[in-house]
């Protein structure tokens, strides 16, 4: 790959000469003379922590002077993470996405490269709150709070971990660095920081560049010494996550404008090229994670993932994950349904029912708390009830796709940008695997571009975490992005207020900006 | 046009240091861009950059400041909804220096009495053009002192005697007045005068030829401290003439009549005179000259001047005070929202449809929605039972609860411990309150 292999750990056999009266230099001194020659390691110096230390004259003799040593390398120097007994296993390292929702870990094979094992699981911190800000509110409360809250992921993490070496039988002891991406709030709450002032006016974080910790300190489990290192942030709601994403992306090393979008409740987009990069989080709410809509769900066995509506006699036809009864609608469903509710004039383009022009079908009906419309009767559905989609359904994706659209416009204003000029829009995000781009077209999510010009890259966050796991020189182009993308507020100013207020509408308001929907 | 921030952006060093105070060289780029930061900021920034963006990015139209604070022209836009207008219209009440004394007294006494207390902001009048029609050099020179000795407002001194101009402006030079005005006849005894003072010059011509020639021949004293009149003393030719100075500053860069305009009002009838004024402050007119100097005639034009150069680059909100939708009695309902407009009328919209006549009390969350609002802080329980307070809400219904939104019910117990109000949680969505009406008895 581009960046060169070099992992931040390494992990070295070393043969040292047993000492003698004449040669009665100390432990330490003589492993690091051999380490230095074998490491070729110049001027850099080589740190040994306390408590490696306290045990090395006797993993020295008891391995009877052929040992094992894992070091972390990083810019200012190594250091001794672990000393054992001469053993070929590889060096581990993990790859760690922190989602608000779910968490993945990789485990990386420092010598090949390869993934070895993956597990993902829910973020056990949802029991104080599904969003970050709820999570914020609750951990502010107390020190117990954000200590629980820490902890919640931390058990989250490590039974992640717990999996993977048992599935690998390997030793915890064998992971010798991990590297963290996740949201700014995730970080903080990773690392036990306070996050208060995330949320609050003017919204600032604690730090956007995080100083790497050894294990020991948060409680992972992996070599105590090793370092942890978080991906640096770039704002209150544009976080490591996103950098890593940008890394993945290869934005910011050509001259072709890319834009990059993780269609997620956060809504983060990246604009730019090797010269510049500008970033903003618009918010977009849950609704393509199946949040805030009536029968919304996640992308798995029984979702609605396709939809087909005959616009004469109003009947559908579906598509469902695994082929199972539906029981609900994920976020492709819902772009593919808004595009042909559309389509059949069930819905007009601000998304009000039509009642009247459709009196005679059964599937469109009035509830007396909102308008709805039927796409699996309850004999059919897996959840043996009707699954519909409702006027408040589909006013949230309104507004959740309007966000996305304006946060686009927005930053390209910001910069004095064409949409044209954008070469590549890259989209991240367990939602996009299953994105259709037609229908995000139709329905305004997406700006109306050729097809080709579109890419889906899945969970960029946990692949920037490998990449950099990796490579040193990722690594410090990971930390460079850090600092050089330029964060852009949208409550300020009056423009994504516009942009927002005219993409409420399908697609748009203006729809000269949307050639192929006229 | 002013450089992009991408185009300022290239000049700059690049470092992301953060010293400027803006994390990133582009977001002070882009902050340079907007005039939200000075170049100083920047330890970094080479010579040559600055050289570079300090032409490209002077402004279109340069800014005059004398007299007590008046600061005039440094605007960027024809239409505020563009960005906005910066600097209000400076308004100058005149007066004549054939008046008698006594009539100047009294002119005096009116003109201090014109400070307005509205809507929590203050308004006052800027300053006094003090007029030589006399004839008589001396006599300017003395109400010239006494209009000085009397009020601590920015000064006009107008004369095209160079004589009579200079013998009033020495003794007040210190006050920094505004001069004129320079003509074609006098402009190099009176720019030199100006020069000598370093005070602000009014360049006089008649029509926008003569007035481009002249600046053009004043700029060659080696003065630019302009000031622009355009010579037209009706409504009709003043009008196009401030368009068209606003439109080659800003459009054309037409450095010539890249300063403000003064504009003088001709109606003698004071209602039509306050019309008249009102079209130069809504026409890029930078300073103004009235005839009135009437409390009942100026509060209409200074509330005016007041909303045209207002920030229009604020959220959409509503007053956040309580509102009434339909006939409200005491056992009305009471909602509680956002000022956020679209919030608000959702919210006002449904009520309406429910036909029960309501209260509506959208809380001042800087315009953000019941969402991002309770996530930025901004729609705490402290901030809502203030409000409750404030709007007087406890006397106008006989019932003690209180509506809030869906989404926000984890705020209800401690709004309910502190406003002493039953908290109903509402629907989630406002569509919703159709059919949670019928609810309410």
């Amino acid at each position: 790959e581009r960046f060169g292999h070099h992992p931040l750990a390494t992990k070295l056999r070393i043969s040292l000469s047993v000492p003698t009266l004449t040669e009665n230099t100390s432990d330490w001194a003589r492993l690091n003379m051999e380490l230095r020659r074998v490491l070729k390691a110049e001027d850099k110096p080589i740190h040994i922590p306390l408590s490696v230390l306290k045990h090395l004259p006797e993993s020295l003799r008891k391995a009877n002077w052929d040992v094992s040593v894992t070091l972390t390398e990083i810019d200012s120097g190594f250091t001794v993470t672990r000393v054992e007994p001469g053993n070929d296993h590889p060096p581990y390292g993990l790859a760690i996405d922190i989602g608000t929702t779910t968490v993945v870990v990789y485990l990386i094979n420092l010598l090949t490269g390869e993934i070895e094992e993956q597990q993902g699981s829910y973020n056990k911190q949802a029991k104080y709150g599904d969003d970050v800000i709820s999570r914020i509110v609750y951990a502010v409360e107390n020190e117990e709070h954000l200590l629980g809250i820490q902890h919640a992921v931390v058990d989250t993490i490590n039974e992640l971990i717990d999996k993977i070496i048992a599935r690998k039988s390997i030793s915890n002891l064998d992971i010798s660095s991990a590297i963290v991406a996740g949201n700014t709030t995730m970080t903080q709450l990773f690392l036990g920081v306070d996050p208060r002032y995330i949320r609050l006016e003017p919204y600032i974080p604690t730090m956007t560049s995080v100083p790497s910790v050894p294990a020991r300190e948060i409680g992972l489990h992996m070599i105590p010494e090793a370092l942890v290192h978080c991906y640096p942030s770039v704002a209150s709601y544009v976080g490591g996550d996103i950098v890593a994403g940008t890394l993945v992306t290869d934005l910011a090393n050509g001259e072709d404008i890319i834009l990059f979008i993780d269609i997620g409740t956060n809504g983060e987009i990246v604009l730019g090229n090797q010269d510049w990069l500008v970033t903003c989080a618009c918010s977009a709410g849950p609704s393509f994670e199946g949040g805030g809509i009536t029968f919304g769900m996640r992308a798995m066995p029984g979702a609605i993932e396709r939809v087909i509506i005959d616009s004469e006699t109003l009947d559908v036809s579906l598509k469902v994950i695994n082929n199972l009864p539906p029981v609900g609608i994920c976020g492709s469903g819902l772009v593919d349904c808004m595009a042909k509710l559309l389509g059949a004039g069930i819905i007009d383009r601000a998304g009000n029912f039509q009642l009247a022009h459709h009196s005679g079908s059964e599937r469109i009906r009035a509830t007396p708390d909102d308008k709805e419309f039927v796409l699996a009767w309850a004999h059919q559905s897996g959840g043996k009830k009707d699954v519909v989609i409702t006027e408040n359904d589909v006013k949230n994706v309104i507004r959740a796709k309007g966000a996305i659209y304006a946060g686009i416009r927005s930053l390209l204003n910001m910069v004095a940008v064409d949409i044209e000029m954008i070469s590549r829009i890259v989209i991240a995000g367990g939602f996009g695997n299953y994105l259709n781009v037609h229908d995000s077209v139709q329905i305004g999510l997406l700006p109306d571009l050729d097809t080709d010009r579109f890419e889906f890259i899945g969970n960029s966050s946990v692949k920037g975490a490998r990449l950099a796991l990796l490579s040193q020189n990722a690594w410090r182009e990971a930390e460079e992005l850090g600092r050089k993308m330029t964060y852009v507020e949208l409550s300020v100013g009056a423009t994504f207020m516009d942009e927002y207020v005219s993409a409420l509408f399908l697609p748009h308001t203006d729809l000269s900006l949307f050639p192929s929907c006229q | 046009m002013a450089l992009t921030g991408l185009e300022i952006y290239k000049q700059l060093p690049k470092k992301n240091c953060g010293e400027c105070g803006v994390p990133t060289c582009l977001a002070f780029a882009m902050a340079l861009a907007s005039g939200k930061a000075s170049l100083d900021t920047c330890p970094y920034v080479t010579a040559a950059a600055r050289e570079a963006l300090d032409s490209a990015s002077a402004p279109p139209i340069k800014a005059i400041k004398f007299g007590n604070e008046s600061v005039i022209g440094d605007e960027n836009v024809l239409f505020r909804h563009d960005k906005t207008f910066y600097h209000p219209t400076t308004l100058l009440i005149r007066v004549s220096d054939s008046l008698s004394d006594d009539e100047l007294s009294l002119k005096l006494q009116e003109i201090k009495g014109l400070e307005f207390d509205r809507v929590g902001l203050h308004y006052s009048i800027d300053g006094v053009a003090v007029v030589h029609e006399s004839g008589d050099a001396a006599r300017f020179e003395k109400v010239a002192g006494i209009v000085a000795a009397g009020t601590e407002k920015s000064l006009l001194l107008l004369s095209s005697d160079p004589v009579a101009l200079k013998a009033a402006l020495v003794p007040l030079a210190s006050r920094k007045p505004l001069i004129g005005e320079a003509t074609e006849a006098n402009y190099e005894a009176i720019v030199n005068l100006a020069k000598e003072n370093s005070v602000p010059v009014i360049i006089k011509a008649e029509g926008l030829d003569a007035l481009n020639d002249l600046v053009v021949k004043a700029q060659a004293l080696d003065y630019k401290e302009f000031v622009l009149d355009p010579g037209s003393r009706t409504p009709v030719e003043t009008l196009a003439n401030l368009t068209h100075l606003r439109r080659l500053a800003i459009k054309k860069k037409f450095r010539p009549f890249g300063y403000p305009v003064i504009a003088y009002t001709s109606q003698t009838e004071p209602l039509d005179e306050i019309m008249e004024g009102s079209v130069y402050v809504s026409k890029y007119a930078s300073a103004v000259v009235l005839n009135t100097s009437t409390k009942a005639h100026l509060l209409p034009l200074m509330t005016l001047r007041q909303n045209l150069y207002t920030d229009p680059q604020k959220p959409i909100q509503v007053e956040p005070i309580l509102h009434s939708v339909g006939d409200v009695n005491e056992n009305s309902p009471f909602y509680i929202t956002t000022n956020f407009s679209l919030t608000y009328y959702s919210v006002e919209g449904e009520v309406e449809t429910s036909k029960i006549p309501s209260y509506i009390l959208p809380i001042d969350t800087d315009g953000t929605s019941v969402l991002t609002a309770y996530a930025a802080g901004k729609f705490e329980p402290e901030k809502i039972a203030e409000a409750m307070v404030a709007c007087g809400i406890a006397d106008k219904v006989k019932h003690r609860n209180v509506i809030i939104p869906g989404y926000v019910a984890v705020i209800s117990g401690k709004l309910a411990e502190l406003s002493g109000f039953k908290v109903i949680v509402g629907p989630r969505e406002s569509s919703g309150i159709l059919s949670f009406s019928k609810t309410l008895s």
